[in-house]
């Protein structure tokens, strides 16, 4: 079984909800949709107060290259254009709909036919991708598109689908590797067809016995339709965090590195999660628009029956989820968005849902609360659990010392912030969040010295 | 839920903690500890009281009234010191020379460098040391006290090493000086009367090697690499003249090599981080050793090795880092 | 016996010269040529080695303040005038005054002003804290609370007040070295000028939200009303993106803009008395415990009108100056 080669920890899987079946959620009176929802520029909202939008209607058109449209997840008449606090209290701009009946807009398929044949126009996929505002709903929400058109001179050679999903509690990934199991292998194989390359790999960790013979059995199924779906496998990791890391996965399937201040491209990969495979069966088959995407209700301290998958549409205020779901739960201190180990502490629970919002996960006072720093005993299990070989120990002493040439020459761009230092350190140390600040301030000035020679 | 907790991932910690380690360090000790008061009795115990309380009394007051800061004796730390001072020490040796090795180890050797994580040096082994050098007497009086169960009343003695190097300083070949004192491996396997407290029982060490590597308080590879070391760098000496220099196994079992392999090197504070340089760090430890019994003037030598490697940690650190991502 | 005793000796100073010549000449081959100013400007500096000129240090500083042969663009906020006039005297050359600076906190979210939303609960820097959220408050503008700015102050000027949660700055302490400045990642510390017998006007808020908002979120935040930019006769204040600014080189400090902000986001601090607006009554002596905490101050009081100001929210305006006092 593979797994990547260095450091990982192994946190308590605890996918509490993995049995509930995706439901699809109720349209509330209002939804607030945000032009930010992707890495890069913000969408510049094309619509303004009292215009009426339909269900897939355009409302935020990308600004600059690295950037994504945004639809209306609803019908209904825009209330207002401006600022609205994000899930972090800060100010982005938001279209604000009053929501009435569902009315698609034109052009989409909202039937539930599969749909198997692979265009072959490899610039028709790629439009469908991008005008309907597909982005990488693997945490990063990186513009799909651009990811799927690399240099000129880099060479594509294998997809790497990530559906390991390695974060503790999170299970959407895998209610849709069971549910929408044949649309997320069409999924890789349209984006294999834009890639041109070969082999598609979708990789699953061990804890996912069923979505692994389900996604294997649908690839051996639509291998037999077409020659389209030839060099898709499904591949078992280990458990391990972080194993859905994208360099830990192309270095668990492939066997390759990536460069320090590299990309996967350069060595051939392209990491796409399953969910932006799913999104891209849609936009591609299905001409529909990214509105929607399951996310996971779940903790510990929540009742079992109210551990749910949902189906939500972007613009429902997490609060209204939650209401929805039966309130905050008793004993919950802290609300996260994502996975315990990397996701975002919600700090304005009236924040809308974005397109890669995947979890509203609730965590009590006993199992988060960080106990108090004390002396580095200098066992080195921070070391050891870095999944980059990094040494977050003298990352943190030279962070704390503002040593930036040396945190340069220990590679603190290096970090990918999976939080695997900070969860294993017996003293406590807040080492990622005094290394995150550290790689940030040396990232930029890595780009301030680079960039003019460009 | 009136207001939101709000921090920066990770949300969740494996809630290992120092104390933990530390605690298991000292339940690890506890086999040894157990068999060395059997068999030594009340002196042992008293010997253990002073060293432990002193430690940690010592630790407070620094803490509180010189660093005027919340007391750390909340992490164990300072009890592990005490526990293994004691076991480095020969169990006849009067109770306030452990009070003094145990103001040393936490007043000098480790708090004035700043406290736990701080120290350069292995508290208990430089207090050892600082008492050898200091009160060389009780330091090498090996007479066991009266035990509980075994029933040996003051055995004089030297320990096996000891008598080795005096025989040999005599002019005496190896054969010669085992046939003059009837010496069992598996005696020191068991039971040894002669040496330090904790240098009773290998079985015990041994025991307590594997529930540290069972519980994941240490990695095997510093432990092991001293054994290794010890074995095959007196096995060659040993090879080539077998009356002059003592075997391997002889080596091993002796002197405290499994005391300190064990519970002294693997000391995360004054060991490399990382495994290449613990093998680097044990085997350094390993020839010195040898070095030192068969060419020094102290008959064991597994302290003096081990505080010199503890110097040279920092320099490991520094070349020896384990292999990053993409480089 | 002697001979060894002759032998050591004769080694240990043949082996002293030797030591010597090699020292020498390996100082020679590395002798690096400098101008003997530098030192010398270096000796009138304050040696800090802050950086608040922009400079890595003290010495720096110096080297370019000969290299250029010119002060008009260095000036040493810590030293000050007193220190530049030296400078200047040891190079031969002219420099120019500069008026005194000092930090100035522009924050008034105290906790009580400001309702805590959220609890943090991560490494207490405000590097970290912003990088994450908008803070414990509804205010994204305002003061963290980590205390960066302490950390970032070599002269022990600034310290935490526990019961406002903001910063205070020691007036007596303070450099305006600008390293708080820098430190804030919300940009709240601005240097300001020290002003006439420490007198000063500013605005404390930074809050860019609409007045509705910013109100909602911190009861002492500019609502970027305009009361004060209409008040001003000397055109020195401007109100832009909903927050107001008063330019120190303009403010005459005759605290109209005070009298007017219906939040009391404006703040003067060290005059004897609080703002009011003009009362024809003469002047009388202010309440006891704004007297009481500026001794100094107190002799040069000019005709304030009296104002009817609780004592104890008299006595909580001028807190910050108290200690500088002490």
């Amino acid at each position: 079984m593979k797994t990547f080669s260095i450091g990982g920890v192994h946190p308590d899987d605890k996918k509490i909800s993995a049995g509930s079946r995706i439901e699809v959620l109720p349209i509330p009176k209002t939804v607030y949709i945000s032009m930010a929802q992707h890495l890069g520029g913000p969408a510049k909202a094309v619509v303004a107060p009292g215009d009426k939008v339909k269900t897939g209607q355009v409302i935020g058109e990308p600004t600059g290259f690295i950037s994504a449209y945004v639809h209306s997840s609803v019908t209904g008449t825009v209330k207002s254009v401006g600022l609205r606090k994000d899930l972090a209290g800060i100010p982005v701009v938001h279209v604000e709909i009053e929501t009435g009946p569902d009315e698609w807009a034109d052009g989409i398929d909202t039937s539930d036919t599969l749909v198997t044949d692979i265009p072959q126009d490899r610039q028709f996929i790629i439009d469908r991708i991008k005008n309907n505002g597909v982005v990488g709903l693997g945490g990063a929400t990186f513009p799909t598109h651009v990811k799927l058109c690399p240099p000129p001179d880099k060479k594509a050679e294998c997809l790497i689908l990530n559906g390991a999903e390695c974060e503790p509690y999170l299970t959407s990934d895998y209610r849709i590797m069971l549910e929408k199991t044949s649309q997320i292998v069409v999924g890789a194989a349209l984006m294999k067809k834009v890639l041109g390359v070969q082999r598609a790999v979708i990789g699953i960790e061990e804890n996912k016995p069923e979505a692994i013979s389900a996604m294997s059995a649908a690839v051996a199924d639509l291998q037999k339709k077409s020659p389209d779906y030839s060099g898709i496998e499904v591949m078992t990791l280990k458990k391990k965090y972080p194993q859905g890391g994208e360099k830990q996965l192309i270095d668990a399937v492939m066997r390759r590195q990536v460069k320090s201040m590299g990309l996967p491209i350069d060595v051939g990969a392209v990491v796409q999660n399953v969910a932006t495979s799913l999104a891209v069966y849609d936009a591609v088959q299905k001409n529909m628009p990214l509105i929607s995407n399951t996310l996971t209700v779940t903790g510990d301290c929540l009742p079992a029956d109210r551990q749910k998958n949902y189906l939500f549409r972007i613009g429902f205020p997490l609060s209204y989820i939650a209401e929805y779901n039966g309130g905050v739960p008793e004993g919950a201190v802290k609300i996260v968005s994502g996975g315990p180990m990397m996701g975002k502490a919600v700090s304005n629970f009236d924040a809308a849902t974005l397109k890669g919002s995947s979890s509203i996960l609730y965590l009590t006072a006993e199992q988060t609360e960080r106990k108090p720093e004390s002396n580095c005993i200098r066992c080195g299990k921070c070391a050891e659990a870095c999944p980059m070989g990094l040494e977050p120990f003298l990352l943190n002493k030279l962070a704390r010392n503002g040593m930036t040439e040396e945190l340069e020459d220990n590679a603190v761009q290096d970090c990918i912030e999976c939080g695997c230092c900070l969860y294993s350190c017996p003293a406590n140390i807040p080492l990622l969040d005094v290394i995150r600040i550290a790689k940030g301030e040396v990232i930029r000035a890595i780009r301030a010295r680079t960039a003019p020679k460009k | 839920m009136d207001r939101i907790l709000v921090s920066p991932s990770p949300h969740i910690h494996a809630r290992t903690s120092t104390s933990a380690l530390m605690r298991d360090v000292v339940i690890a000790l506890l086999p040894s500890v157990i068999v060395s008061i059997l068999y030594y009795g009340w002196s042992a115990m008293v010997l253990l009281a002073a060293s432990v309380v002193s430690c940690i009394v010592v630790e407070y007051l620094i803490t509180r009234f010189m660093y005027k800061a919340p007391s750390t004796v909340g992490d164990w730390s300072s009890s592990v010191t005490g526990v293994l001072l004691f076991l480095n020490l020969p169990p006849s040796c009067p109770w306030w020379v452990a009070v003094i090795g145990a103001v040393f180890a936490i007043g000098v050797v480790k708090m004035t460098f700043g406290g736990l994580g701080q120290n350069l040096f292995n508290p208990a082994i430089a207090a050892r040391v600082f008492l050898l050098v200091s009160f060389p007497t009780f330091m090498t009086n090996w007479a066991a006290p009266k035990g509980f169960i075994g029933g040996v009343d003051a055995v004089s003695g030297a320990t096996p090493l000891g008598i080795v190097k005096e025989g040999l300083a005599q002019g005496m070949t190896l054969p010669e000086i085992y046939a003059q004192h009837d010496f069992s491996y598996l005696q020191t396997l068991f039971i040894n009367i002669g040496g330090s407290a904790g240098e009773i029982s290998a079985i015990a060490i041994l025991a307590g090697f594997i529930y540290l590597l069972a519980r994941k308080v240490i990695r095997p590879y510093i432990t092991l690499s001293i054994l290794a070391t010890v074995f095959v760098f007196s096995g060659i000496f040993w090879i080539v003249n077998p009356d002059q220099y003592t075997d391997p196994l002889f080596n091993l079992l002796t002197g405290g090599v499994l005391l300190g392999a064990v519970f002294m090197a693997t000391d995360y504070v004054t060991s490399p981080m990382s495994d290449k340089g613990g093998v680097i760090f044990g085997v350094g430890i390993g020839l010195l050793t040898i070095l030192i019994r068969y060419f020094g003037s102290y008959p064991e030598g597994m302290s003096f090795a081990i505080l010199i490697m503890n110097s040279v940690v920092p320099l490991i650190n520094k070349f020896c880092k384990q292999k990053k991502y993409g480089r | 016996m002697t001979t060894t005793i002759i032998w050591t000796i004769a080694i240990i100073t043949l082996l002293g010269v030797v030591l010597a010549v090699v020292l020498y000449l390996v100082a020679e081959k590395f002798k690096v040529e400098e101008d003997p100013r530098i030192d010398e400007v270096e000796k009138v500096m304050p040696g800090a080695n802050c950086g608040g000129c922009g400079f890595a240090g003290c010495r720096a500083f110096a080297q370019s303040c000969v290299e250029a042969m010119n002060l008009d663009n260095n000036f040493c906020p810590v030293g000050g005038n007193e220190t530049m006039k030296k400078v200047a005297a040891v190079l031969g050359l002219e420099v120019k005054e500069k008026a005194p600076m000092v930090a100035v906190v522009r924050c008034n979210g105290t906790c009580s002003n400001r309702p805590r939303t959220n609890d943090y609960g991560g490494y207490s820097s405000c590097k970290v804290k912003s990088a994450l959220y908008s803070g414990d408050t509804g205010c994204f503008y305002g003061c963290l609370g980590c205390g960066d700015c302490v950390a970032a102050c070599q002269f022990g000027a600034l310290s935490m007040d526990p019961e406002t949660g903001l910063p205070v700055v020691d007036e007596e302490k303070c450099t305006a070295c600008g390293a708080c400045v820098k430190a804030c990642p919300k940009r709240i510390i601005e240097l300001r000028n020290k002003g006439p017998k420490n007198r000063r006007v500013f605005v404390s808020c930074v809050n860019m939200e609409k007045g509705a908002a910013a109100r909602k979120a911190c009861k002492a935040a500019c609502i970027g009303c305009g009361k004060c930019e209409k008040a001003c006769p000397f055109g020195a204040v401007k109100v832009e993106h909903n927050v107001a600014y008063i330019d120190f080189e303009k403010c005459r400090l005759c605290r109209k803009c005070v009298v007017e902000c219906p939040t009391g986001a404006i703040h003067d601090v060290n005059f004897p008395a609080p703002a009011v607006k003009p009362a024809p009554k003469p002047a009388a002596p202010a309440s006891a415990a704004a007297s009481a905490a500026k001794p100094v101050a107190q002799p040069a009081a000019p005709a304030a009108p009296e104002v009817k100001v609780s004592a104890a929210e008299a006595g909580k305006k001028v807190e910050p100056e108290k200690k500088s006092e002490e």
